[in-house]
Parts: C-alpha cells; sequence; structure tokens
C-alpha cells in the first residue's frame, strides 16, 4: 500500500518533469503556477500545519526573496540572488522568529499579516526614495529553466514536509500544536523548535519569489507582497487538509484548475468561491480533501 | 515646527480617533460577549460606507437619512447573522468548538467573501460621496461642514454609549457577561438575548462609522482593514469592555498617527499604523485581555 503511494508520487514527479517536453508555453506557465503553489504551500504546513501557528503573512517571505533577486540581478551572477534569496527569507525569518513565536493563537495570525503589511510599505518607502516605481528584469532565463528551478524547488518543499513530518522535530512541533505548555513541561524546547520550523518554512518561499520575479520579469512591491498571495497559500493548506505532504498538492491542484477557469474572467467570483471554500472546510471537512480521501480508500 | 501645534492637525487627530473609538466599541462588545475575534469587522464599516453612498449618491438622499439608514441596515445584518448561523452553531458544541478554534480563518474568509462581492456589485474603484461641502473657519480650524458633522455625531454617539454601558440594565449586564460568562448565566442574565443585540449594535455602529467616513472620505471594497488593524491595537490598549479606556486609546491613536504622518509623509501613514499595531502586539503577547483576566 505504501510502496504503492511512493510509486504514485514519483511517477507525478516524472510526468512533471517530462512537461516542458510535450507541452507548449501556455502549458508550461501554468505548470509553474502549479509547481509555485505546491512549494509554498508544502512550506508553510511545516510551520502552520504542524505547530498550529497558523501564517497569515507568509506574502512577506516570496516578496522579500523576489525584492532580494531583482535587486542582485545585473550586479550578482543568477545562482547568487536564488540562494541569497532563500538564505534573506530564512534569516529574516530567524531574526524576527522570537519575539514574534511568543504571540500565541489569533494574536499570530493577524501579526504575521501585518508584518508582511509593514516590510511591504517599508520597501515601497525604501524605493520611491531611491527614486524606482517597480523594477523591469531584463535578460531573464527561458520559461524551461525556470521551470526545472520551480519543480525543484516543489519537489524540496515536499520532501522537507515529508521528512519533518516523520522526524523527531515533527513530533516536537505536533506536541506544541497539541499543548504547548505541556510540551515545554515536559522537556521540548519549544522556543527552538517553532524557531527552526519557522525559518524552514521561509526560506523556499523566498526562493520561489526570486524564480517568479524572473518569470514575471518584473517586480512591484504591491504584487509581490499581495495578502491574496498569503491567503491563497492559507486556503490550499486547508482545503488540501492535514500537516502531511499530499495535502497542499492536491489543494494546489484543485484551485489552481478552479483560478485558471474563473481568474481571467471573474476575478472577484473566484475570491468569493475562496473564501466559501475555506469556510466550508474549516467547518464541515476539517480533515480536507486528503483526509476525505484516506478515508475513502480505508472504509 | 511650529505647524505642528495647529489647531488644524488636532482637530483632524480627533476626528480620526473618534473613528477609531466607534469602530472599536463594536468589536469590543462582540468579543467581550462571544469571545469571537471578528477580523471582518472592517468590511462592515466598508458595507456601512456603501450603504450610505448607495443611500446619497445614487439614490439622492440627505445625510441625516443616510447615516440612520447604514446603521439600522447593518445593524439587521448583525441581527440576522447571529439568529441565522451562530444560533444553529452555538446548539452543536462540536461545530462551535470549530469556529471558536478557527475564528480567525472563517472571518479572513468572511472579509474576502464581503470584499469582493461589493467589488462586483460597484466596481473596485474608489467613490466619494457627493456632499454639500460648505467650508467652515474657526479659530485657525478650516473644515468642512459634512466633516463637523461627522465629528460631532461621532462624539455623541461615543458618550452616550459610554452612558448606556455604564448605567443602564442592559450595558451593566453586558459588562458582567465580558468579566464572567458563567457567573453572568447563574445570576439570570439573558445570555442570548444579549449576545443577539450585542452583534447588532456592533454592526450597527461600525455600519455607522463607515457611513461618517463616506462622507468626507474616497470608499472602496478594501478600505476596511486599516480599521479593523486599528480597532485593535485601541483595545488592546484600552482594555476589553472598558469603553472609557477605549475612547481614551482611540484618540491617543488618532493623535500619534495624524502628528506622525504630518512630522513625517504621508507614505508614512501605513508603516506608522502597522509599526503601533506590532509593537503592541509584541509587548502585550497574551493579545487582548492583557492577562488581566483568563
Amino acid at each position: 500500500m505504501i510502496r504503492r503511494t511512493a510509486w504514485m508520487w514519483v511517477g507525478l514527479a516524472l510526468a512533471m518533469a517530462a512537461l516542458p517536453q510535450l507541452g507548449g508555453d501556455y502549458l508550461i506557465g501554468l505548470g509553474i503556477t502549479l509547481l509555485m503553489w505546491i512549494a509554498l504551500a508544502e512550506s508553510w504546513i511545516v510551520l502552520s500545519g504542524m505547530t498550529g501557528y497558523v501564517s497569515f503573512g507568509h506574502a512577506v517571505f516570496y516578496g522579500l526573496g523576489a525584492y532580494v533577486m531583482v535587486v542582485c540581478w545585473n550586479n550578482l551572477p543568477g545562482w547568487a540572488g536564488f540562494l541569497g534569496a532563500g538564505l534573506a527569507a530564512g534569516l529574516f525569518a530567524l531574526a524576527i522568529g522570537y519575539p514574534v513565536l511568543r504571540v500565541r493563537g489569533p494574536y499570530f495570525v493577524i501579526l504575521t499579516y501585518g508584518l508582511a503589511e509593514l516590510v511591504k510599505f517599508l520597501i515601497i518607502n525604501t524605493e520611491a526614495a531611491l527614486g524606482k516605481f517597480g523594477r523591469l528584469v531584463f535578460g531573464a532565463p527561458p520559461l524551461a529553466t525556470l521551470y526545472y528551478l520551480m519543480l525543484g524547488l516543489a519537489t524540496l518543499a515536499v520532501l522537507i514536509a515529508w521528512t519533518v513530518r516523520r522526524s523527531r522535530l515533527g513530533l516536537g512541533l505536533a506536541a506544541i500544536r497539541e499543548d504547548e505548555t505541556a510540551a515545554e513541561n515536559a522537556g521540548v524546547p519549544v522556543a527552538r523548535l517553532k524557531l527552526i520550523a519557522f525559518a524552514l518554512s521561509a526560506a523556499i518561499p523566498g526562493m520561489v519569489g526570486a524564480v517568479m520575479a524572473l518569470r514575471s520579469s518584473y517586480f512591484e512591491p504591491l504584487q509581490a507582497f499581495s495578502p491574496t498571495v498569503s491567503f491563497n497559500i492559507v486556503a490550499m493548506a486547508v482545503i488540501g487538509g492535514g500537516d502531511d505532504a499530499p495535502g497542499p498538492i492536491l489543494g494546489a491542484l484543485f484551485l489552481v484548475l478552479l483560478s485558471e477557469l474563473l481568474w481571467a474572467h471573474l476575478p472577484e467570483v473566484y475570491m468569493i468561491i475562496l473564501g466559501l471554500l475555506v469556510i466550508g472546510f474549516v467547518l464541515f471537512a476539517p480533515e480536507g480533501l486528503h483526509g476525505r480521501l484516506q478515508r475513502l480508500r480505508r472504509p | 515646527m511650529s505647524s505642528l501645534l495647529s489647531g488644524q492637525l488636532l482637530f483632524a487627530a480627533l476626528a480620526t480617533g473618534g473613528l477609531y473609538a466607534l469602530v472599536a466599541f463594536g468589536l469590543n462588545l462582540i468579543y467581550g460577549t462571544l469571545r469571537l475575534l471578528n477580523v471582518a469587522h472592517g468590511e462592515i464599516v466598508m458595507l456601512g460606507a456603501y450603504a450610505a453612498y448607495w443611500a446619497m449618491t445614487m439614490m439622492g438622499g440627505a445625510p441625516l437619512f443616510a447615516l440612520p439608514l447604514a446603521a439600522l441596515l447593518l445593524g439587521a445584518f448583525g441581527f440576522a447573522l447571529y439568529g441565522g448561523l451562530f444560533r444553529l452553531a452555538l446548539s452543536r458544541p462540536a461545530l462551535m468548538k470549530r469556529i471558536e478554534g478557527n475564528s480567525l480563518l472563517l472571518f479572513f474568509g468572511v472579509s474576502i467573501i464581503l470584499q469582493n462581492a461589493v467589488s462586483l456589485v460597484f466596481s473596485a474603484s474608489p467613490r466619494a460621496n457627493k456632499a454639500d461641502d460648505a467650508l467652515i473657519a474657526f479659530a485657525d480650524i478650516q473644515t468642512s461642514q459634512s466633516r463637523l458633522m461627522a465629528v460631532a455625531i461621532t462624539f455623541l454617539v461615543c458618550l452616550s454609549l459610554a452612558i448606556a454601558l455604564k448605567t443602564s440594565w442592559a450595558g451593566r449586564a453586558v459588562r458582567a457577561m465580558i468579566q464572567n460568562r458563567d457567573a453572568a448565566a447563574i445570576v439570570g442574565i439573558p445570555l442570548d438575548r444579549l449576545q443577539a443585540w450585542s452583534f447588532a449594535i456592533g454592526f450597527a455602529v461600525a455600519g455607522l462609522a463607515g457611513a461618517l467616513v463616506s462622507l468626507f472620505e474616497q470608499i472602496s471594497p478594501f478600505m476596511g482593514f486599516p480599521y479593523t488593524v486599528a480597532a485593535f491595537v485601541v483595545i488592546i490598549l484600552g482594555g476589553l469592555g472598558n469603553l472609557a479606556g477605549s475612547l481614551a486609546a482611540g484618540l491617543l491613536l488618532g493623535v500619534v498617527e495624524t502628528f506622525g504622518v504630518a512630522a513625517t509623509s504621508a507614505n508614512w501613514r501605513s508603516i506608522l499604523v502597522w509599526g503601533i499595531f506590532i509593537l503592541v502586539m509584541l509587548l502585550k503577547p497574551q493579545g487582548l485581555f492583557g492577562g488581566s483576566r483568563r
């Protein structure tokens, strides 16, 4: 049973790897979008799915990564900007993590949202002071290269989520989610574990942001730090369900297809459906798509 | 720097601060009585603004007709929402537990739905009300008629709510409920009815605040969230269930924001508001209760 599931995932990864050879630009673009959301949502569950500290500001890591990339572009080699983006996002999480992760429950949710907004406006003001209003990226790599970068990031994010969940770290994080005070009293180093999870869950979104800045060959803070990014991540993770790797993949697949149908013509309708879906899943199917499927398979 | 001491700025600070206090009052009431943190509260403000816009600019009504209308509409909405959804949920403990555990996600969902529904109906571009705006000058303060009226109404409503909460039977019952729900139920306070009214009044006041904003500022479907944030700051600073504290904290926030922006530049407004919010959060990580009760 487990072997069959594993082969299925390997098959899926291979199919995704073959996609640029088969499809045109539209399909590759769609593939990048799907992989981007998978990478973001998988990173998100490392913190929020496993500890219950729901981050509503993951756009901040995405935006920071994009910003680092456009600032480095043409000044440093491309790989430096790419790795720098991940490093900057991870270090930022480490820097703010200690005070921020002391705030619990609903307040953590709004706090992360507020942090993303604060960084957004700080960067808007910095850019305005520098006399820049949006930056263009010239000479971005071809679409297929970006696709493989994103495939690498998505695979890495899935593997991290899968491994963490089955590690000592994952056990500690689950203990924090169930009862943080009890975990602390039992000797779980809660502050350190939360910090590690926060940094882990920030680094890949930074690199995803860097790749997406090259993909759109454009950087604009209002877009890169848009709360819509954060909300989409949360929605995918909630709809997919659970704290394990398959959930976000299902959630991302479902919402990317839905948005492909609706976003171009009816963006408002897409957002309304998104809101309804989140409410519906939270209230009536908290186990998400993944949990539902598992229940179907094991009657 | 003498311009910083002008009455004009003080007036603007009072206007903003009063609105913050008003919005925070509704949030305070709902959070205090139901223990639900309504992040969609700013969207109720936005709905109130659009109700007033519809009544005034699209139907040609007078402000004195539009303001109570917005309050009434949103109050009825709150009442219906409580009666329809929450009473249903409260009767099913498993569902209620899920709502309480995920209230933030749920209300974020509501807020996204409201924003996009309004932008579907009225379009996403900002609108402005056509108000008859004679300018009024008083000492070194210059203001428009509608703005002066908005400030006067804000303070009148704040004051009467404070008095009602302090002296009336219902006000005392609500404060008892905020202090200790179970004890309040034991001494015979009708929780359900008070919760319904708290919802309705909280929404009505938010709707009124939105209508007041629409008198002198542009409105858009996405205008609500800054008010939610301001209201959080006000409640954390002023104390849960403490309306006098809310008023003081609202004014303080209005003063800090207005004078802060005047001393720097308009670009800094958002940084200032979010910065204060984050600072308050980090200094009081226990959240709204501030550790004074559990």
